[in-house]
């Protein structure tokens, strides 16, 4: 079955190295000049402290949950007709997780001191110690089911539970991360008891752009060459799930926007108006990268067609990166008590050191599926169901 | 148990930031790394402009939200020295969290890029630490973080702990004026011309303080936020107007 | 103590950052409290390696004194010294970051020579290093050649901030035994002698006042940055803070042509037009007058006891009836006048002040002239008269314009009308000097012929100040570059500064780096600047921190104090004390000169002596001797001798107030005119009656009067006022590369790494301006640039740019900072009266780059 599969002969390899270089080569940069002058080589400031390499970090914690929850829609709740993109989702969400996480270690004052204080202080009133905890029982379960499948485990008791296990975690990972924002009442922008179902819908929107592209990726953006229960996947329910996804997402995004617009709160109406809609980058990833896709989901005769398919998910891939970009950065950049010291929005524009780790978390994420693809069977799927009354096929 | 407070009393103070200035070389902190700020606001036009100006300590707040974020227990309210948020700077990991999470603007990563060209930082390189400065204090208390500090890690106003801690026990007041204490006082506190400063104990109901708050009606800075802050603002100008983008033309 | 080295010392290869095995020659105080008094003080209990040493803050004319925090050889911590009087223990903000004065990285480390002949802008010196020995026998060959050669006037030294008998002290003497009539040119012109030469021809003291703050109810400000720089600026804050809580509350109106701080914290803000200050407190004057609300017990009254100042309307004076003699005791009884005239007191030339120029100084008047509205000039008045005690103050604002010292009259005035001048409570004085002890030797048993007859005599200074050109002027330094230029009246040949960097701070400082490329130059400062890159020899003095100085008070509460340096540390590099250079030089001038300045010794000897005085006069605090001095870091001796109390005027006779004062004793130690009255018709101006023709365009006859001018705006046809003020920041000489002071420089408008141009938005939108634009002022001297900030809260027709930046050789952290400097567009122009550099009367334009 996957015979179509480009990323199983060398163009998988050539993929995996070149992006293997990047990567490194990104960390290398990061690296020097983060060791030359610390984070001096960054653009955060003790007025913006969060600044893009946490926005990637959220990126692509974000889409991993969103990968963990397309997951389980075929794996806990029995959408078999997702099934053909259960084992790639599982183990996109695995890679894209570390990835992130290998950008939050670069952000980091002292990454290698996390390993141990928060363990042996377990400060469980802080969201960032549940987050770690969360991640981890994410990743636990992520690889653990990936071990079951890559054993052809499909549909064994332990296999199943790991898998709802490896469902909560996602839940409670990205639930919990929206609340490190949504509970800083401190931060109006942020704050907002509905930010997990925002990021729940925003996650799986940029978690189905991830498994739509790459699942493309691997068969050379040619879906004949695809299994045929991947390609009736994708001209079936995936338009369909891709548009009530993105319509969710522009849904929320419509509501925090006119709330925050209607607001007098300059905290949260002026970052609207002045920093989000102010912006043409803002601008051009909200209608092109979430509404125009959105729009292009709807059409029945679109929503099927491959090359809107690919030109979608890299669309929703770069909206959605901007939009937790703009959400991260939006957050603060009303000055705090800055009187004239600031004299407008705190000014805020990543450094090469900040784009370097966010090259180096996704030329990671290339790297480290295109290995996947390569070397592990990720187009595995279980068996086609037994018609009714038959024995399941072991 | 003492619990240490700061009156303000913003009808006298001139704005002048011999504060600022005081704490910097006090807590050996980089330019415009202004633990103790002073925060001017301009409203108005010629010929009625108003100017006022809000000096602006780490508030120490006795709910606060910068506590329950870190995720080390770098940051901790110690009751046992009047209350005071300290940053463990061998705990803490540079996360930032806190600073996210106070609505005061009072932490500071001073792990950024420099306010001032060239950086102090490569004029006086420190070793194991993130510069040397020139009038380098003798204090050093990295779990209260107090000292110079390392790199990657969150600092804030300490009260002066290293001068508060040595006082008296039982004082009420610490009062710059009173040679018994002057040594003891905070450096803002302490050099304040106009005597706009007071530092005392809040759980004594004899302190100066707790009187300038009462006769005064001492009011607390965004008090809504339910952060409880330890500093009282007397007088007019505690009321910061709320952000207004400026026009460009 | 620092011994005179020869050589290049050691530590000056040793020494980096203060490292090195220092050893601190400090005395020891204890602190309060802690039961460690007489031993070596501890800045906390654990910590008994710290020493706190006596000195005086450098960084304005202030003098606080402050306690120098050094522990392990470092200095780490500068408070106020609780002990002395102006710093009562605290500080301004400039006071904490001396630090960065003594262990700034670009500090010349040891003297130097000039290796590169040709100086300018884009020259670099090519300073070599040399021994103390060499840089003084250089300078010496040098004045010994040129006193030889007949031609010793062309030797100038010049000086900004001189502090005492160890500098600026010493120069008198130098002058007089070397015999050049330059010894020496200070910086008075170019700093606030309008308010001085106000005085003088008011009240006939040649001086700032002294000022009893804690006790005024009233406040009337005429841009004297009372909250910024006026000084001493730290005692000011205490003061404000006083004047603020006390019961009842001192009320203050300031007058400015901009917003900040002091207007800001003030219970009224007034703005004004530029240079019209003058106009205003005539107006004031007038209503004073016009509603009886004049202090009758220092003026006067009408003979009938009605007021008869009506607006527009004449008053006579009072005849006076002869004196009866009775023919049987011989005494005299002098009648009361009878009529409407007036009776003056303790002022004089009322009746022509008010006939001649005051009653049509009406607050309409006032109006059109400064656009200060008539009702609140008149609401002004009412309070300032009917308040006491209420003072007027004023410094550059209103008198750093051409008709500045007739501003200052007008303003000084109103401090006579209200009856403040030596008032009991809450009024305005004059400083008392320090009972210093004398010197070993006496200058005059020292002079050769060529000292005491050399031609020398007949030449004017290199700056013409007491000349026909400035009669009236202290100092003129900012001629003195311009004149050796035209080689008017000659050139200079060799020039020694100290505490002074004309090429930067003079009015139109391009003229001094054209000025000074021909001339020999002696740079002391331990810091790089402009004069400095044209120096010939660089002699490095030490920083404050390492120095034994002392420092009589400026004016302050009127009592005489006098504050002391000791050495925090042991100097760092192989610098000098500054007077030891003088001293050092004059041992290797040839003849009794040098006889006389090996008697001298060196500064320490100096203090010793002059500590002498106090063994008679110990201070209040005890101290008697040089020892104790050094220990409690002041000597000062309260109260000040002298006040007025209801129409009379009493000495101090060492128990009380007891002594009242005949109107010649007044008039030789108090009101020092020559009609030993405050002078609202001025007998000094009256002096130089053809000059002030000449030069103001104000008719002979009336020039005595106290009036109003109009102002001669400099710039050539600029449409903006163009003001430079001082910041708080502002540390005399340095703050342009303390990287704490760039840091929160200018809070008005968030001025953090540089400062910006202050312009109201209507101005800047006007011509095209947005806020953070890149902005070009000019005038008719030159050009700079700078980035514009909107501050809506300042007039329309005045944009504002601290002095600060635009330093091209300073160090570091000056380098490159834009926005230019504030002198490259300011035009060379005097008060020709005061002699003061009309730094804020230029009129620019505005335009983006």
């Amino acid at each position: 079955m996957n015979k179509g599969n480009i990323l199983q002969g060398p163009m998988g390899l050539g993929l995996a190295v070149v992006s293997a270089i990047v990567a490194l080569a990104a960390f290398g940069y990061a690296f020097m000049d983060l060791s030359a002058v610390g984070h001096r080589s960054f653009n955060t400031s003790s007025q913006i402290p969060w600044g893009q390499p946490i926005a990637t970090y959220l990126y692509f914690a974000l889409a991993s949950s969103g990968l963990g929850m397309i997951a389980a829609l075929s794996l806990v709740f029995g959408f078999k007709q997702f099934l053909p993109i259960a084992k790639r989702a599982i183990f996109l969400s695995f890679v894209i997780l570390i990835s992130g996480m290998a950008v939050l270690a670069m952000e980091l004052g002292h990454v290698f001191r996390m390993l141990w204080v928060i363990p042996l202080n377990m400060q469980i009133e802080s969201a960032m110690f549940w987050m770690g905890v969360f991640y981890v029982a994410d990743l636990i379960f992520l690889l653990w089911k990936f071990q079951k499948m890559e054993g052809r485990e499909w549909d064994s008791k332990t296999s199943k539970q790991i898998g709802i296990a490896s469902f909560l975690a996602v839940l409670l990972a990205s639930g919990n991360l929206a609340l490190i924002f949504g509970m800083m009442s401190m931060r109006p922008f942020w704050f907002d008891g509905l930010m997990p179902i925002y990021f729940y819908l925003t996650a799986v929107a940029s978690g189905l752009a991830a498994v739509v592209f790459f699942t493309y990726l691997a068969y050379g953006f040619n879906r004949d060459a695809m299994p045929e229960r991947t390609r009736a996947m994708f001209e079936g329910p995936m338009g369909k799930l891709f548009a009530a996804v993105l319509g969710g997402t522009v849904l929320f995004i419509a509501v925090r926007a006119v709330t925050g617009l209607y607001t007098n709160n300059p905290e949260i109406s002026v970052v609207w108006r002045d920093f989000l809609f102010a912006s043409p980058v803002y601008q051009a990833s909200l209608w092109l990268g979430i509404v125009a896709p959105f729009v292009i989901m709807l059409v029945k005769g679109l929503r099927s067609n491959p090359s809107m398919q690919v030109l979608v998910s890299m669309a929703v891939f770069a909206g959605l990166f901007a939009e937790r970009y703009f959400f991260v950065v939006g957050g603060q950049v009303v000055p705090l008590f800055r009187g004239t010291w600031e004299w407008g929005l705190i000014q805020y524009t990543p450094s090469l050191t900040e784009w370097a780790l966010t090259i180096m978390g996704s030329a990671m994420l290339f790297a480290l599926y295109a290995a996947g693809e390569r070397f592990l069977n990720l187009s595995d799927m279980p068996a086609e169901p037994a018609p009714e009354g038959a024995t399941a096929a072991a | 148990m003492t619990k240490w407070g700061m009156v303000i009393d913003l009808d006298k103070c001139t704005g002048c930031q011999a504060c600022t200035t005081a704490c910097a070389m006090e807590n050996n902190t980089l330019p415009g790394e202004n633990w103790q700020d002073v925060l001017y606001y301009s409203e108005g036009s010629y010929p009625t402009a108003k100017l006022t100006w809000l000096p602006r300590p780490c508030m120490q707040c006795e709910n606060p939200s910068c506590v329950a974020v870190c995720p080390t227990r770098a940051t901790y309210k110690d009751m046992d020295a009047g209350g005071i948020v300290f940053v463990d700077w061998n705990k803490c990991i540079g996360c930032k969290y806190c600073m996210i999470a106070c609505p005061y603007g009072v932490r500071f990563y001073a792990d950024e890029k420099p306010v001032v060209e060239p950086d102090v930082r490569d004029v006086f390189p420190g070793t194991g630490q993130l510069h040397a400065p020139p009038y380098q204090g003798p204090h050093d208390d990295a779990v209260r973080g107090i000292g110079i500090q390392p790199k990657g890690v969150v600092s804030k106003c300490t009260f002066c702990y290293h001068k508060v801690s040595q006082a008296p026990a039982g004082v009420a007041d610490l009062d710059e004026d009173n040679p018994e204490t002057k040594e003891f006082t905070p450096a803002c506190v302490r050099t304040c011309p106009p005597k706009a400063r007071y530092f005392g104990d809040l759980d004594n109901p004899e302190s100066e303080v707790n009187r300038l708050i009462a006769d005064q009606r001492g009011v607390r800075l965004k008090d809504h936020t339910g952060n409880r802050p330890q500093v009282y603002y007397l007088g007019s100008g505690a009321d910061v107007p709320a952000y207004q983008p400026p026009k460009k033309s | 103590m620092d011994k005179i080295n020869s050589g290049i010392s050691r530590r000056r290869f040793l020494a980096t950052t203060g490292t090195g095995a220092l050893t601190v020659s400090a005395v020891a105080v204890g602190v309060p409290g802690t039961g460690v008094q007489n031993t070596p003080a501890q800045a906390q209990a654990a910590r008994p390696n710290t020493t706190i040493t006596k000195n005086i803050c450098a960084q304005c004319p202030a003098r606080c004194g402050i306690d120098v925090y050094t522990t392990n050889g470092r200095v780490h911590a500068i408070y106020g010294d609780v002990g002395n009087p102006i710093a009562n223990g605290k500080g301004c903000p400039k006071m904490h970051l001396g630090t960065y004065f003594l262990y700034d990285p670009d500090r010349f480390k040891g003297p130097m020579k000039r290796t590169n002949p040709n100086k300018g802008r884009n020259e670099d010196p090519g300073f070599v290093p040399i021994s103390w020995d060499e840089a003084f026998d250089t300078v010496a060959a040098r004045l010994n050649d040129l006193r030889d050669r007949g031609e010793s006037h062309r030797f100038a030294h010049f000086y900004g901030r001189g502090w005492g008998p160890t500098d600026a002290g010493l120069y008198g003497d130098w002058g007089k035994l070397y015999g050049t009539p330059n010894a020496a040119i200070g910086h008075a012109s170019m700093c606030a002698e309008g308010s001085k030469r106000a005085k003088r021809a008011t009240d006939g003291n040649d001086s700032y006042n002294s000022y009893d703050y804690a006790n005024t109810n009233y406040i009337l400000n005429f841009g004297a940055s009372f909250l910024e720089a006026f000084r001493p600026y730290n005692y000011l804050m205490q003061m404000w803070g006083k004047m603020r809580s006390k019961s009842p509350q001192t009320r203050i109106t300031s007058i400015d042509v901009r917003m900040n701080p002091t207007m800001a914290a003030s219970d009224r803000a007034v703005y004004i037009k530029p240079a019209t200050d003058g106009a205003m407190a005539l107006a004031v004057a007038h209503v004073i007058l016009t509603e009886g609300l004049w202090d009758r017990e220092f003026v006067g009254d009408f003979a009938d006891g009605r007021n008869h100042f009506v607006t527009g309307q004449p008053i006579e004076t009072a005849v006076m009836p002869e004196p009866v003699t009775d023919p049987e005791t011989g005494e005299v009884t002098q009648a009361a006048p009878e009529g409407s005239g007036f009776v003056e007191l303790w002022t004089h030339g009322m009746a022509r002040w008010w006939n001649e120029e005051l009653k049509d100084r009406t607050p309409e008047w006032a109006e059109s002239v400064t656009d200060v509205p008539a009702s609140t000039i008149r609401a002004v008045a009412r309070e300032f008269g009917t308040t006491r005690p209420a003072m007027a103050i004023m410094e550059r604002g209103p008198t750093s314009h051409t008709n500045g010292t007739y501003a200052g009259m007008a303003i000084h005035a109103l401090n006579a009308l209200v009856g403040s001048l030596y008032a009991e409570k809450g009024g305005l004085f004059y400083q008392m000097g320090v009972p210093y002890g004398g010197l070993p030797v006496n200058a005059d048993d020292y002079m050769d012929d060529w000292a005491k007859n050399g031609a020398w005599k007949n030449y004017p200074r290199i700056d013409k100040a007491r000349t026909e050109e400035w009669p009236m002027a202290s100092h003129m330094m900012q001629e003195a570059g311009p004149n050796h230029l035209k080689g008017d009246p000659y050139k200079m040949d060799t020039a020694m500064f100290y505490y002074t960097n004309p090429i930067w701070t003079a009015p139109n400082p391009q003229v001094w780096e054209e000025a000074l490329k021909d001339v020999f130059i002696i740079e002391t400062s331990p810091f790089p600047s402009e004069t400095a890159m044209y120096a010939d020899i660089i002699m490095p003095e030490h920083t404050y921190l390492e120095r034994w100085q002392d420092s009589p008070t400026y004016p302050f509460e009127g009592w005489p104090m006098t504050a002391l340096r000791v050495p925090g540390v042991e100097p760092i590099y192989d610098t000098k004390h500054f007077g030891d250079m003088l001293i050092e030089i004059g041992k290797r001038i040839n003849g009794p000169m040098g006889d006389y300045y090996r008697e001298i010794d060196n500064v320490e000897n100096v203090l010793r002596h002059r500590a002498k005085g106090f063994e008679a006069n110990p201070g209040d605090n005890g101290v008697n001797s040089f020892e104790s001095w050094a220990e409690k870091g002041v000597w000062y001796k309260k109260p000040y001798h002298w006040h007025h109390r209801r129409g009379k005027f009493y000495e101090w006779d060492g128990e009380g107030y007891n002594v009242e004062m005949t109107p010649e004793d007044v008039k030789a130690k108090l009101l020092k005119t020559p009609s030993g009255k405050f002078e609202f018709v001025s007998g000094y101006l009256e002096g130089h009656a053809a000059y002030i023709e000449r030069e103001l365009g104000v008719s002979a006859d009336r020039v005595g009067l106290i009036q109003w001018v109009p102002p001669v705006h400099t710039g050539g046809g600029g449409d903006l006022h163009f003001v430079s003020p001082k910041t708080p920041l502002h540390a005399e000489g340095r703050s342009g590369n303390i990287p704490h002071g760039i840091a929160i420089h200018q809070p008005i408008v968030g001025g953090k790494n540089t400062v910006f141009l202050e312009v109201h938005p209507d101005t800047a939108r006007a011509r095209g301006i947005r806020d953070g634009d890149r902005v070009r002022i000019t005038s008719d001297v030159g050009s700079i640039e700078a980035y514009c900030r909107f501050m809506p809260g300042h007039r329309r027709d005045t944009i504002v740019l601290p002095m600060e930046h635009g330093h091209w050789a300073h160090g570091r952290w000056a380098r490159g900072r834009l926005p230019g400097h504030s002198g490259d567009v300011t035009a060379n122009v005097s008060d020709p009266i005061s002699g003061l550099a009309s730094y804020y009367t230029g009129k620019v334009k505005l335009e983006r780059v």
